[in-house]
């Protein structure tokens, strides 16, 4: 069980946002996960832990506030400011640039395409793993990704950080 | 496609529907499994068929060359620090010795 405990922490810092929220839902994980080892077969323990999590993660949620999650589509798109389409995300000095200008990208996200893209991104979950953790089918967290990572792009493309779009 | 179709087929199928089974992809179906092949989340026929295009393709090579440095860069600059891990795997040991029933 220990092994997945990074995972664990990735996935429940991806769903809370807050690194102490997601230190207590970890440790409710856990202390859930060895009360009903019991009844757990041996297959699949990221799986398995990744369930008792979400689990976890609701019954707080519904104990705090039900409105956690906001309306991707409520966010509206910054205006076009600067591109630069011979900008080459090779470039070791861009790659500083990248880095350094993705963190207000990624802020800019709707919780949901940001949970999206740390799931699949930070967490490396399958799209199956991600669809159990947020309980939405696989399609969904496919359709969220595409989209999240579409803005991210307009929005570094906008700085000149990446090429824009052609599509 | 919509939101609900795609929905009640699941990833896998619409992903396959995109791409015809016996004709070489072209950009416009390549752009629309481009992320599912990204994360690894396409059949083999389909992987097949998106390379082959993307051996000839400069503007799909330099879509997937974006995408994939936006993906690394993601995961470089989302890194969590190290000590809530230890942390944690400090409580997980104790829980397996017996030692916790509860969160402290």
């Amino acid at each position: 069980m220990v092994p997945e405990i990074d995972v664990l922490y990735r996935v429940a810092l991806s769903i809370t946002r807050s690194h102490a929220d997601a230190e207590d839902l970890v440790q409710d994980t856990l202390v859930r996960a060895y009360r009903s080892i019991d009844r757990f077969d041996g297959r699949h323990p990221r799986a398995w832990l990744l369930t008792i999590l979400r689990n976890a993660q609701i019954n707080r949620t519904r104990r705090r506030r039900p409105d956690l999650l906001h309306d991707p589509d409520e966010v509206t798109r910054r205006a076009a400011t600067t591109e630069d389409p011979s900008a080459q995300p090779e470039d070791a000095a861009m790659v500083d640039v990248l880095d350094e200008r993705l963190g207000a990208a990624l802020d800019a996200l709707p919780i949901k395409f940001r949970q999206a893209v740390d799931l699949i991104d930070v967490s490396e979950l399958s799209y199956q793993e991600a669809a159990e953790v947020l309980g939405v089918p696989a399609g969904t967290v496919m359709s969220r990704l595409s989209r999240a990572r579409k803005r991210l792009r307009d929005h570094l493309a906008r700085e000149g950080v990446l090429p824009r779009r052609m599509t | 496609m919509t939101a609900l179709m795609m929905k009640a087929m699941g990833p896998m199928l619409w992903v396959r529907r995109q791409l015809r089974p016996d004709a070489p992809a072209r950009c416009p179906e390549v752009a629309r499994v481009l992320q599912p092949y990204l994360d690894g989340e396409v059949d083999a026929r389909t992987l097949r068929l998106v390379s082959e295009h993307l051996e000839d393709c400069r503007r799909c090579g330099l879509e997937v060359e974006t995408y994939t440095a936006l993906k690394q860069a993601v995961h470089r600059v989302s890194d969590p620090p190290a000590e809530p891990v230890e942390r944690l795997r400090a409580f997980a040991a104790r829980l397996a010795k017996g030692e916790l029933t509860d969160p402290p």
